[in-house]
């Protein structure tokens, strides 16, 4: 198919035939991941500057591995603390990755719009989000999208029960967009507090009983609970919290006996996922890692490397 | 000096006069207004045919931030730009640095202005000692010394006390009390409208009930005290209720909307990409707020339009969504903004309420003795503004007279610009020539 997106900056206006083309080149691509000589010249000559802001070990080096094995140029810029008043603006520094003659840059950043903005900036380089504040997180979204479709095939129909601080969370706005667009059913349940104003705008609806929320559910999708949350007053407790939203072996009986329990990770044990629920057989967690370069290795292909003369 | 200006479309500052008019302005005065009017040796004679001739538009409310942050703007920079936009008199903020707390900062403003050769600037002053909203500022004398209006703007009076007793204490000098209606309680960290743009974008959502909440508020005391209270830059259909309602039972209460209120909505931040052009406190709304904004318009709910022209140094303005300032700087083309919607809305009201929102709407507002710039007749002040309505112009921020090179306009081309502009009898800004139109 036609490629028609330049930037990965949010899946807003991604529709499912461009969804399905990326999970089959992920396919491909993590049947490549077990190979004894992981490199594909597909970026060979091509520089990835990782522009990360915030700090993140996780997708960080998932993105570097994904760019590495496909034989890219790595530099990776990590700016600890906020860019404003400090040092470089981001204007400037996007005059420098273009100096640099960055193919590609990966940008994870605090503030919302800040891949945007990047992206406007910039005449020549693509522009890959690795977050921007609480607004997208569109590759996390795609991988699971990936590791979900890898695992229980055509997503149409299934239902899929995304439970946490939504409000908050750029994965999970990238998620409902993601899974809806597929055509599952997305439903949301936590604190009322925690919720978007106009979920269903986003392709979801809000379950106030999380027990009704994963009810015949085919995946669980537990979002991280920040401490700074219930500090800010906008739940009592995390106690609470982990009593009533909290994934544990009983509230999984009421999902699909085979459900997938997925995570973006870094996991709260205790809090928003229980342990032997995080460890148990139907987690996805660490699938959802190796999902994760697989399917950035394939992003990065479609956008960047494609067919070769 | 004598003007005469002939053959013009006449609005009054309440009717649009059929046929054409002349005007003949002498000393900075109006001297006659009639059909066919001959003077002797005029210095200046323009042909208006198939031009508005307005009084000068008024706008209630516009940051020039001078003293202390010319880096954005200063009062020359921004009385010019006022100029350039067909506003004869602008009423700066006094969330300056230090603030128009007091006389002597009040008279710097209008001695400042008078070297300006743009609009007429006319300072507001603060409510409370140095903005801190805790005790009254010496409003006696900044109304002595020419204040006429007083405001905390940028911030609303968060103590009821505070601002009951303003009113009580303002009500005999003329100038009003002027409300910035927020509940920061409510809108803390808050940056795009609490719906639509909040949701997708996960910035913190500003609900409009914390906008409305002070607004019942703030009408209250009105009622209370029996002393007017002006509500500035209402964005929201739910605070158009509010203030309609308390009109109808009797509070003396006033309000102005922006024309980016009026223009623009919260689905342009999304479909832009995010981009900072759009980041204004109070944030830009749904359509169905601004339909209640025209509503308000139709029905006579609004006041006026005020442009809350708020400039920004490109350091400070061109910067990912979150991180960037708040505020749109309009100036120069609020008024071709305005009338572009309206055409675009088609026609929802008479052109001539669409101007006295501009000029007789704005100038009630103001103290007595400024009240006559509303309005068109022999014996006033020359004010005044000629409107080309079918002159279609690209808004281009670079030739901009204004400091500020950001605006969600640029690049737009909009219809129904002002060619001239004219403070107490003297041309400021004149494009004449170039639409077609001469001496």
């Amino acid at each position: 198919m036609e490629w028609k997106h330049r930037h990965v900056l949010d899946l807003d206006t991604w529709q499912k035939p461009e969804l399905l083309h990326i999970l089959e080149q992920a396919r491909s691509m993590d049947e490549f991941l077990d190979r004894p000589i992981k490199k594909v010249p597909a970026l060979r000559g091509k520089l990835v500057v990782n522009l990360f802001f915030e700090a993140s070990t996780r997708t960080r080096v998932s993105f570097e591995l994904a760019e590495k094995f496909l034989s890219a140029d790595v530099v990776n810029w990590s700016v600890s603390g906020s860019s404003v008043g400090k040092g470089e603006t981001l204007r400037d520094t996007a005059w420098t990755l273009e100096a640099m003659g960055a193919d590609a840059v990966v940008i994870r950043h605090g503030a919302v719009g800040a891949a945007d903005y990047l992206a406007r900036k910039l005449k020549k380089s693509v522009v890959f989000n690795g977050g921007d504040g609480a607004h997208a997180h569109p590759t996390q979204a795609l991988l699971d999208l990936y590791t979900a479709w890898k695992n229980i095939g055509s997503l149409e129909g299934k239902k899929i029960a995304l439970i946490g601080d939504v409000l908050h969370s750029r994965v999970a706005r990238s998620d409902i967009i993601a899974f809806s667009r597929m055509g599952s059913r997305v439903v949301l349940s936590g604190p009322a507090t925690l919720m978007p104003k106009r979920v269903e705008a986003l392709g979801a609806m809000y379950e106030g009983d999380p027990r009704a929320a994963v009810s015949d559910a085919d995946i669980i999708y537990l979002l991280r609970i920040q401490r700074e949350r219930q500090e800010q007053g906008m739940f009592p407790s995390l106690d609470e919290y982990h009593q009533f939203y909290g994934a544990n072996s009983e509230l999984l009986q009421h999902a699909k006996h085979n459900a997938l329990v997925m995570h973006p990770g870094p996991i709260n044990r205790g809090v928003e996922i229980a342990s032997d629920v995080a460890d148990g057989s139907q987690s996805m967690i660490l699938g959802q890692v190796r999902s994760g370069v697989a399917l950035r290795m394939a992003l990065l292909y479609v956008c960047l490397g494609g067919v070769r003369q | 000096m004598k003007l005469l200006l002939k053959n013009a479309i006449l609005f009054d500052g309440k009717t649009i006069h059929s046929g054409k008019t002349d005007v003949l302005v002498q000393d900075g005065i109006v001297v006659e207004v009639g059909e066919v009017l001959h003077a002797d040796s005029p210095d200046i004679v323009h042909d208006l045919t198939g031009l508005i001739l307005s009084p000068g538009f008024i706008d209630l409310h516009c940051h020039l931030r001078d003293p202390g942050q010319e880096w954005r703007e200063d009062l020359i920079t921004g009385s010019r730009a006022g100029a350039a936009g067909g506003f004869s008199t602008l009423v700066c903020m006094p969330n300056t640095d230090p603030p128009v707390d007091n006389a002597a900062l009040v008279r710097y403003i209008l001695e400042k202005g008078e070297e300006c050769e743009g609009a007429r600037v006319l300072p507001s002053g603060c409510i409370s000692k140095d903005r801190n909203g805790k005790t009254l500022a010496e409003m006696g004398k900044m109304a002595l010394a020419g204040a006429v209006l007083f405001t905390d703007d940028g911030s609303p009076v968060v103590d009821s006390n505070l601002l009951r007793l303003a009113l009580q204490y303002s009500s005999k000098l003329g100038s009003r009390i002027m409300e910035h209606p927020e509940d920061r309680s409510l809108t803390n960290g808050a940056q795009v409208n609490d719906g639509i743009c909040s949701t997708f974008s996960g910035l913190k959502g500003w609900p409009t009930s914390a906008e409305a909440s002070d607004i019942f508020r703030g009408a209250s005391l009105s009622l209370d005290t029996g002393v007017p209270i002006h509500f500035t830059h209402v964005s929201a259909a739910e605070s158009i209720s509010a203030v309609r309602m308390a009109k109808a039972s009797g509070c003396p209460v006033t309000c102005d909307v922006t024309p980016h209120h009026l223009c623009l909505d919260e689905n342009m931040v999304i479909e832009s990409g995010y981009d900072s052009v759009f980041k204004v406190n109070p944030p830009l709304r749904s359509v169905f707020d601004s339909d209640a904004l025209w509503q308000g318009i139709i029905d006579g709910t609004v006041d006026a339009i005020a442009t809350d022209h708020a400039p920004y140094h490109l350091d400070e303005k061109d910067l990912p969504f979150q991180e960037s300032s708040f505020g749109i700087a309009s100036l120069e083309c609020a008024c071709a903004a305005v009338i572009s919607e309206w055409e675009r809305r088609q026609e929802p009201c008479s052109l001539e309420r669409l101007l006295s929102l501009f000029t007789s709407g704005p100038a009630s507002i103001l103290p007595r003795k400024w009240e006559e710039l509303g309005s068109i007749s022999p014996g006033r002040s020359a004010d005044l503004t000629v409107i080309n309505l079918s002159l279609m112009r690209v808004v281009d921020v670079d030739k901009w007279k204004s400091k500020a090179r950001l605006s969600p306009w640029d690049g737009r081309e909009l219809r129904g610009w002002p060619v001239m502009t004219v403070v107490g009898g003297k041309v400021v800004c004149s494009q004449l020539d170039e639409s077609g139109v001469g001496e």
